[in-house]
């Protein structure tokens, strides 16, 4: 196979960032004419196969071992480096996720083939293959370039949509990969879930952010119904945080979070840029506001002048009832 | 214990980004540079590791050209030991791979016992080189550090999984971490310790010493992320926007 | 809980600008020639040398000739040598040269500089030196023992907005020196205090300024004359503001653009950073600009009282030096050489304080009569009724120029000292013509404070109790917005001040994060409630080059 494509395994289904990034892979295979591979590792790797044969892969590569039971860093990327040696993709791609970004550094070091992180698109320019990642906090965007036959690569959240997964019949193997216990050499204890402390808001799909044409504090359960129902993160500009009505690490901006949700849904942000400089590389942006010269609607997909107060309560019922339907 | 923590020097989150003439790199002469946030993490937890155990020294590190070395002298000002730089006065290094081993070079002959970084750098963010680091000196490796503590012969981390998860990981000693910021509370330099950090030891180690030649990626071209968006304007009254919008929701988004 | 740190020092100078650095290389030479011994620090709350500069600037190379005698004037870190200087008055769309410039006004022989890029490089001097630069550190507040001056209080560090500690709390340290010399600029915050303390304004005209405030233009490749130097007058502060505008070549391209608005204005609609944008309205103005790109802001206030207005600069245990102090030639502009003078003559006094273990206030008197003794007072002498002219109006104030010019300074031509008031007491109730009503920002050419705040590069540790403390914020909702409709909102250059609705009524809101540490504030309130203060160490604007 010429691209090879990681299955992450999110307690016991395909993570979306995977589903995602076979839909870059996809992209990737029809502007060049390569072949798509997968693989999938640890307990759940038969489960985790089955859920994407239908989708155009050749091959899903299945291995099951004691010591990849569930994640580590030295098997996962022990694993991964013979995978590449037995099968020599071009490709290996995968979402850019907390889990990949621990072991395929490990990876890319044990190759000596770079790892190419974080990526939101691609250009086939002639010959040369060039990947775009955002830089300095999404202010800058860079074109980046692999200097090796083979590369790793991972993909943003939803730079990809696992709507355009083409459909197709896999066939599923099962391999195994030579690893030594004392390779593993961490000791894993059950992940847990803590209170929400602060928020991440940089890893939220959906963000409803709120500024001052939310007018009162006594408003902003407007927003949070509307985030609620979309199942969002509250953010804000920074007069909202100024004003006491929402805490610090709700406030996007330049003195606050950067954050490129897959929607960033804007009511009553006026769009100065110290504002924008945290969001606009959002991939969705929906703007209302009263102002019909805000500069938010400069960078909006989707711009509506008018009252949020009247507009967003109105919204958040009719998704309201779409979802009980 | 031995601690080495890695430093990067970037430009400050409010600085300008003016490009440079071919739009290789930015122009470094109008730009305000400070230490990496969460590097500046990283080193707090260094120092407070040595605190706790009592003993041990903390090293900062860096390379890049001559001014990373106010960073260094921040990390002394701060209480580390000593420092060594890396000299790079070339265009800004770009391969994660290649830096790597060029701290590899350096730091291989020092046997550390935890080498620290912060998650990513604020410029290129590539969010590497501990664990590239980790692997070409042969130490267990882990990211995303929010809190650690030290075992005897190992370190225990807690690391930040996605969605409010956390999940604990012991890995023997030597390892390579990288912390998350908002791990601990950075401390304040001390007057002192201004005064003290200009008789503390920091070597130099030329480029020509240190640099790979061969690079595995390259950052081509930096450019200003083009608005070419098309603006849809929702027009009418409420309902008709609402309409509208359920409509870009579900088919559009398809967040719905 | 950590305990305060104390440091012990000889002298320590407060504020890393010209007058500071040039007073400190300059003792660290003299100590040495001598054979003393002693610690000298400079403290700076910038997070690094330069960082809170900002000036025009043209420089007269005088005092850094004098400091460094083996230098040449290509060693100095100028942009250019004046290569051209216009004067012109401007009305809304023409430009008219003045038929002359008088030889004591013409810039012939300066040079076009930017005070960061100046400061960073005396920065590195001082350095070499053997001085500690505490890059971080706020002075907040002076140690005494009785009346003497025994060192100075840093800020606290990591309070937040409540005034509660948080984790990484640490109590200011206390820094104890023989002699304090306070060089923080502009309105500094100390000298305000010590001002105030040892009533060192008495029988001396009030204190007055002027707030400068400009923005850096990148300009395609070729087309801008490094040296170029214009000063205007008239469009748009017209002729009952004192002020005008600068616009200087620098190197690499760009056009440094500026306005000095006095701050004894009357009508309190008027608003210094839109007075800017209109200047750039005018079409002389567009066709220099046309093509650029803006790619900083900054302001700052400036000394504009003259000699009269000089407090008593020593008492025991410290001394002022610089714009601190107002030495400042209102009439040529320039107050970069004077400062470095005073510092340097500072540190003499210094020199010879040390070597008989003496600061108090006689032995640090020699310091002024030093400096009355030297070419500060010459100079400033000349011009030491400059201002005062300005009083009743733009004509008033060029014919009073100009009788000091053939009478060596005289008033009117006759008085030798003219007195004025402060400029806060000369704004009047109820607001006149509203002058903005036609700007309209296009966020290209014309920019709001917010955007321009944006391009300042200016930070505050978010979780902070505001810096500007405002003694009375019901004036603010009740006196204040009837008499002068709240100035703060126009003056300040900021958008730090606002007033936003608090259900039925208003209330004041600070917005301390945009402030870019001009003093404006603490200078121009009609009611004196504003204190500004320095906010936590490392704070503030992050200029480069302005």
């Amino acid at each position: 196979m010429d691209i090879l494509v990681v299955l992450e395994d999110n307690r016991g289904k395909v993570h979306r960032m995977s589903r995602e990034a076979i839909a870059g892979a996809h992209k990737l295979a029809a502007v060049m004419d390569l072949s798509v591979g997968a693989l999938a590792i640890g307990e759940n790797a038969d489960t985790l196969a089955k859920e994407v044969e239908k989708t155009k892969i050749k091959e899903i590569l299945v291995i099951k071992n004691d010591l990849l039971a569930s994640y580590n860093a030295d098997g996962y990327a022990e694993t991964l480096k013979q995978v590449i040696q037995q099968e020599s993709p071009r490709f290996i791609i995968v979402g850019h996720t907390y889990q990949t970004r621990d072991y395929f550094p490990r990876v890319s070091a044990k190759l000596d083939i770079p790892f190419i992180p974080d990526i939101t698109g691609f250009q086939y320019i002639g010959e040369d293959l060039v990947f775009n990642k955002p830089v300095f906090n999404a202010k800058l965007a860079a074109d980046l370039k692999g200097k090796t036959d083979q590369v790793l690569i991972s993909f943003q959240s939803a730079a990809y949509s696992e709507d355009e997964i083409e459909p197709g019949m896999s066939t599923i193997r099962e391999i195994s990969v030579d690893l030594d216990r004392s390779l593993v050499r961490s000791e894993s204890e059950q992940p847990f879930q803590e209170e929400a402390g602060e928020i991440d808001l940089e890893s939220a799909d959906i963000i409803v952010s709120v500024g001052r044409g939310i007018e009162k504090k006594e408003n902003l359960p407007i927003a949070f119904d509307l985030a609620k129902v979309l199942g969002g993160e509250i953010a804000s500009s920074r007069p909202v945080v100024d004003s006491g009505w929402l805490p610090l690490f709700r406030q996007i901006g330049s003195s606050g979070q950067s954050v490129s949700p897959k929607l960033y849904f804007s009511l009553g942000i006026s769009g100065a840029i110290q504002h924008v400089v945290g969001m606009k590389g959002s991939k969705s942006i929906i703007a209302v506001n009263k102002d019909p010269d805000a500069p938010i609607f400069e960078i909006a997909d989707y711009a509506i002048v008018g009252d949020v107060l009247e507009i967003i309560p109105k919204l958040t019922d009719v998704l309201q009832t779409e979802k009980d339907k | 214990m031995k601690i080495a923590v890695l430093i990067k020097q970037v430009p400050g989150s409010d600085s300008t980004l003016p490009l440079n003439g071919d739009g290789s790199w930015i122009d470094d002469g109008l730009v305000t540079f400070v230490m990496n946030e969460s590097d500046n993490y990283a080193l707090e937890e260094g120092l407070q590791i040595r605190e706790k155990i009592g003993d041990g020294e903390v090293v900062v590190v860096s390379m890049g050209p001559e001014r990373v070395l106010r960073v260094i002298r921040e990390g002394l000002a701060k209480g580390a030991d000593r420092g060594i730089y890396l000299e790079e006065s070339g265009q800004s290094e770009t391969d994660p791979l290649s830096i790597a081993k060029s701290f590899a070079s350096v730091l291989k002959d020092e046997s550390f016992d935890l080498i620290l970084t912060g998650l990513q750098s604020d410029d290129t963010g590539m969010g590497q080189t501990g664990v590239l680091l980790g692997e070409l000196l042969g130490m267990s490796t882990a990211t995303l550090g929010i809190e650690t503590n030290i075992v005897s012969g190992a370190i225990r981390i807690k690391r930040e999984l996605e969605s409010g998860w956390f999940q604990w990981v012991k890995l023997p000693l030597p390892a390579s971490v990288s912390i998350q910021s908002g791990i601990n509370q950075p401390r304040y330099p001390s007057l002192k310790g201004i005064m003290g950090a200009k008789k503390k030891d920091i070597k130099v180690v030329s480029g020509s010493d240190h640099r790979t030649e061969t690079k595995r990626q390259s950052l081509d071209r930096l450019f200003i992320p083009k608005a070419d968006k098309q603006t849809e304007m929702i027009e009418g009254d409420a309902d008709t926007v609402v309409a509208r919008l359920v409509e870009i929701l579900r088919s559009d988004l398809r967040v719905i | 809980m950590i305990e305060r740190e104390v440091l012990e020092l000889d002298v320590l100078f407060v504020g890393a600008g010209p007058a500071s650095l040039a007073g400190a290389i300059h003792l660290q030479r003299l100590l040495r020639a001598s054979g003393q011994v002693a610690s000298v620090g400079v403290l700076e709350k910038a997070a690094e040398v330069g960082g809170h500069s900002l000036s025009g600037a043209i420089v007269d190379p005088r005092s850094l000739r004098e400091l460094f005698p083996d230098k040449s004037d290509d060693d100095f870190p100028f942009e250019a040598k004046v290569s051209e200087e216009h004067l012109y008055y401007l009305s809304g769309k023409r430009k008219v040269p003045f038929p002359f410039i008088p030889p004591s006004m013409s810039h012939h022989g300066c040079y076009v500089a930017s005070l960061g890029k100046l400061t960073r490089w005396l920065g590195e001097i001082c350095e070499n030196e053997g001085v500690d630069i505490f890059c971080g550190f706020a002075g907040m507040e002076l140690l005494y023992d009785g009346e003497q001056v025994i060192g100075v209080r840093t800020g606290d560090r990591g309070i937040d907005k409540n005034g509660v500690q948080k984790p990484q709390f640490e109590p200011g340290a206390d820094i104890h020196a023989k002699v304090v010399i306070l060089g923080e600029g502009t309105r500094g915050s100390l000298t305000k205090k010590l001002i105030h303390q040892h009533d060192l304004m008495d029988d001396r005209n009030p204190q007055v300024w002027a707030i400068g405030v400009k923005e850096l233009w990148q300009m395609p490749a070729g087309s801008v004359q490094p040296g170029y130097v214009a000063h205007t007058m008239g469009f748009p502060l017209g002729h009952e503001i004192f002020g005008g505008a600068f616009i200087y070549g620098m190197e690499n391209d760009i056009w440094n653009v500026g306005l000095v608005v006095g701050l004894d204005y009357k009508d309190p609609g008027v608003d210094p950073h839109h007075e800017l944008q209109i200047l750039k309205t005018h079409p002389w103005v567009r066709s220099l600009l046309e093509g650029g790109k803006m790619v900083a802001f900054g302001a700052k206030s400036l000394p504009e009282g003259g000699w009269y207005s000089v407090p008593k600069l020593s008492v025991s245990g410290a001394m002022l030096i610089g714009d601190s102090a107002g030495f400042m030639n209102g009439q040529r502009l320039k107050g970069i050489h004077l400062a470095m003078k005073s510092g340097t003559l500072a540190a003499e006094t210094v020199a010879e304080a040390l070597a008989k273990n003496r600061f108090n206030d006689t032995q640090l008197a020699a310091y002024e009569s030093r400096l009355r003794s030297s070419w500060v007072r010459d100079e400033l002498w000349e011009v030491r009724n400059f201002h005062q002219g300005f009083e009743h109006g733009l004509f008033s104030g060029l014919t009073n120029a100009a009788m000091g010019l053939i009478t060596g300074g005289r008033g009117w031509g006759f008085k030798d000292r003219l007195t004025n008031g402060s400029g806060h007491d000369r704004m009047e109730k109820g607001r006149k013509k509203d002058r903005y009503n036609d700007l309209k920002f296009d966020g290209d050419y014309l920019f709001n404070k917010v955007t321009d705040i944006y391009h300042s590069a200016t930070a505050h540790e978010e979780d902070q109790v505001p810096h500007l403390h405002v003694k009375d914020t019901n004036v603010c909702i009740t006196e204040c917005a009837e008499e002068y409709g709240n100035p703060c909102k126009n003056f300040c250059p900021a958008d730090v001040y606002e007033m936003v609705p608090d259900g039925d009524s208003q209330k004041l809101q600070i917005n301390f994060s945009n402030c870019v540490h001009c003093k404006t504030c603490d200078i121009m309130d009609p009611y004196q409630i504003i204190d500004w203060v320095p906010p936590e160490g490392g704070d503030g604007p992050a200029w480069i080059n302005l």
